[in-house]
C-alpha cells in the first residue's frame, strides 16, 4: 500500500475572535488561520513547510497531530479519518504521529528529570517497567546524549539538551509520522546545525516521515525533499525542494528567496558545525554520525 | 526532604522571625493543657481582676480565671479556624481553578462567573450572616452533631475557596496551555494523569503562599465572629471573646484584659503573613534580582 501517510483533503480552521457577549449577541467574526488547505505526505518524505509567522503554519501541524480539529475538511492518517480516530483519545494511533515543540524551555514540565519523562513516555507506550531504563539509554544515546544526562532536571540542561531531549520523548513512541514545529528558531547557529543534522539523520536511520516547520529556507534547504510555501493560511505552492526554490513561480516565493542573506541562499550542503561549537555536551562525532 | 532543607537555607531573617512566631504558637496550642499554670474555666472570686503579678502572669478577668491559660487554650480556637478553613477552602478552591483551567469553554465560564459572584460578597459580612441565620448551637447533620466551631471552619473555608479558585486559574490556565501539556495528550495521558502529574505540581507554590497569608486573616474572622458572640461560646475561652468580655475593662482601667488577647491576634497574624511573605520569596524565581534591587 503506497497512499499518503499523512493527508489533508480542504482543511480549514477559524478562531472566534471577540468577547463572550459578542458571541452571545452573534456578532462573532471568526479569524481564518488556515483557508481550505489540501496536502499529501508520502511515507519517507521530508517535507519543509516554510511561511512568514501568521502563515498557519503552526495551525497545520496542530491539526496534522491532533492537537486540534479542522473547522472544514478532514485530516487521514494513513487512510483513517482523523476525526474518527480522535475519538478514542489513548488509541494505539497516538503513537504514530508525534511533535518535537519549538520553545524547549515550555516544552519540558521543569519539575521532571529527564529520565522521569522519558519514563512515563515509555509507560503510555506500554514498555514494562523492566525495560524502560534500557530504552532510556537507547534514546538519549540516538539523540546524541549521554546517561549522565538522566537525573537532571530542565533548567539544569543547555537549550540544545532540551531540545534534544524533547526530540527523544516523541521518538520514544516510536512514531511514523514526526512532525517538527520550529524545533531549533529558538537556538543559536552552531546548535541549529547539530539539531538540524541529528534529524536529517534519524530520517534516514528510522525512516522517519518528517514535516519541518521553519521560516528559515536555508534550513529547509539542506533538510528537505519537497517544500511546501504557505502564506495567509494557503498553500501558494509545493513541489520538489530543488524546483521550487531554483525555479519559483509564485511572487510570494521569489520574495521569501530574495530575502535570504546570498551566503546561505547557494547554500546546499549542510551547514558546517564550527571545531569550537563541538560543546561537550554532543558525545557523537556530528559529521561521522551521518 | 532535601527540598525542605533548601528552602530553610534561603529564608532571610523576616522569615525565620515568622516561622518562630508561628512554630510557638503551634507548639503552646497543641500543649496547652501541659503549659498552663490555671483552668482557663476556673473561677475564682477571691483573685478576680488582679493585675499581672508574679502569681498570674497576664492578671486574671471578672471570673478571676487566669487570662494566660486562657489565651493557650485560646490559641487553639483560633488556629484550628484559621488552618481548617484554608484547608477545606484550598480543597474546593483548588479544584474548581483546576478544573475551569484544564476544561475551557463554558465549564470554564460557568465556574469563574460563580467564582467571581461568592468573591463578590465581603467575607465578614458573609461570616455574620450566615452564622447569624444557622444560631450558634449546635448543628445537626444527620447522626452527627457540629458544634458551632465546625460550622465556622467550613464557613470562612467556603468564603476562602474564591481566592484559592482565582491564584490556581491563574497559574494552571498557563501551564494548561504549555507545550509539555500538549505533549503528554499527544501520548494519549488520561486527564487525570496531566492533570495530576503535569498542572497540578506546577500550580502548589503560589497556593501554599496563598494558604499561609489566609491562615493570619481565617484568625481574624474567628476572632471577630467570637467578639461580636457568634463564634466560640463563653465560657470556652477564645482571643475574640476575651477581647469582647475586656470591651468594659478598657474604660475602668484593667488594661490587661484586651491589650494581651489583642497582642496573641497581632503577633500570631504577623507571624503568619512573614512566613508566607519568606515562603513567597523562596519561590519566586526573581527574588534573587528582588533583593538585588531593594
Amino acid at each position: 500500500m503506497t497512499g499518503p501517510i499523512l493527508s489533508l483533503r480542504g482543511v480549514s480552521k477559524s478562531f472566534p475572535q471577540g468577547g463572550l457577549l459578542d458571541r452571545l449577541l452573534g456578532r462573532d467574526s471568526r479569524l481564518v488561520a488556515l483557508d481550505d488547505v489540501s496536502l499529501d505526505v508520502m511515507r519517507g518524505d521530508v517535507v519543509g513547510i516554510v511561511g512568514e509567522s501568521g502563515s498557519g503554519k503552526s495551525t497545520l501541524a496542530g491539526l496534522a497531530v491532533g492537537l486540534a480539529r479542522p473547522t472544514s475538511g478532514e485530516v487521514l492518517l494513513d487512510g483513517q479519518s482523523m476525526a474518527v480516530l480522535m475519538r478514542d483519545h489513548a488509541g494505539p494511533w497516538r503513537r504514530r504521529v508525534q511533535m518535537v515543540f519549538q520553545d524547549s524551555s515550555s516544552a519540558l514540565n521543569p519539575r521532571k528529570s529527564v529520565e522521569r519523562c522519558l519514563g512515563e513516555t515509555l509507560a503510555l507506550r506500554g514498555v514494562p517497567r523492566a525495560q524502560r531504563d534500557s530504552e532510556i539509554a537507547d534514546l538519549l544515546t540516538l539523540v546524541g546524549l549521554g546517561p549522565e544526562i538522566g537525573p537532571r532536571l530542565p533548567h539544569e540542561l543547555s537549550g540544545g539538551q532540551r531540545q534534544r531531549i524533547g526530540l527523544a520523548r516523541a521518538l520514544a513512541m516510536k512514531p511514523e509520522v514526526l512532525i517538527a514545529d520550529e524545533p531549533v528558531s529558538a537556538l543559536d547557529v552552531s546548535l541549529q546545525a547539530q539539531v538540524i543534522n541529528l534529524l536529517s539523520r534519524l530520517t534516514r536511520e528510522l525512516g522517519l516521515t518528517l514535516l519541518f516547520i521553519s521560516h528559515d529556507l536555508a534550513l529547509v534547504r539542506t533538510l528537505c525533499s519537497r517544500i511546501v510555501v504557505m502564506r495567509k493560511g494557503t498553500i501558494v505552492e509545493q513541489g520538489p525542494c530543488l524546483d521550487v526554490l531554483g525555479r519559483p513561480q509564485h511572487p510570494y516565493t521569489q520574495a521569501l528567496i530574495a530575502a535570504v542573506p546570498k551566503g546561505l541562499a547557494g547554500r546546499r550542503t549542510p551547514l558546517p558545525v564550527r571545531a569550537d561549537a563541538a560543546v561537550p555536551e554532543t558525545r557523537e562525532d556530528i559529521h561521522g554520525a551521518a | 526532604m532535601s527540598d525542605l532543607r533548601k528552602a530553610l537555607r534561603g529564608l532571610d531573617w523576616s522569615g525565620w522571625l515568622g516561622a518562630g512566631i508561628v512554630g510557638l504558637i503551634v507548639l503552646a496550642a497543641i500543649f496547652a493543657p501541659l503549659i498552663a499554670p490555671y483552668d482557663p474555666l476556673a473561677l475564682n472570686i477571691e483573685d478576680r481582676l488582679t493585675a499581672p503579678d508574679a502569681r498570674h502572669w497576664l492578671g486574671t478577668d471578672q471570673g478571676g480565671r487566669d487570662v494566660l491559660s486562657r489565651i493557650l487554650f485560646g490559641a487553639r480556637a483560633s488556629l484550628s479556624v484559621g488552618i481548617g478553613a484554608v484547608l477545606i477552602g484550598a480543597l474546593i478552591g483548588v479544584s474548581a481553578g483546576i478544573f475551569a483551567a484544564y476544561k475551557g469553554g463554558l465549564g470554564e465560564q460557568v465556574v469563574m462567573r460563580i467564582v467571581d459572584g461568592v468573591a463578590s460578597i465581603p467575607l465578614l459580612v458573609w461570616a455574620i450572616a450566615i452564622v447569624g441565620i444557622l444560631g450558634v448551637g449546635p448543628l445537626a447533620v444527620g447522626p452527627l452533631l457540629l458544634p458551632n466551631e465546625v460550622k465556622i471552619v467550613v464557613l470562612v473555608g467556603c468564603l476562602f475557596s474564591p481566592v484559592f479558585a482565582r491564584v490556581t486559574y491563574a497559574v494552571a490556565k498557563r501551564i494548561a496551555g504549555a507545550d509539555y501539556v500538549r505533549a503528554r495528550f499527544l501520548q494519549g495521558a488520561s486527564h487525570w494523569q496531566i492533570v495530576s502529574g503535569d498542572v497540578l505540581p506546577n500550580c502548589l507554590s503560589p497556593i501554599i503562599v496563598q494558604g499561609t497569608l489566609l491562615v493570619a486573616i481565617g484568625i481574624v474572622i474567628e476572632a471577630s465572629i467570637s467578639f461580636v458572640g457568634l463564634g466560640v461560646q463563653p465560657p470556652q475561652p477564645s482571643w475574640g471573646t476575651m477581647l469582647s468580655d475586656a470591651r468594659s475593662a478598657i474604660y475602668s482601667g484593667e488594661w490587661w484584659l484586651p491589650v494581651f488577647p489583642g497582642l496573641a491576634i497581632s503577633l500570631t497574624v504577623i507571624g503568619f503573613n512573614l512566613l508566607g511573605d519568606a515562603v513567597r520569596d523562596l519561590f519566586d524565581p526573581r527574588s534573587e534580582a528582588r533583593t538585588l534591587v531593594a
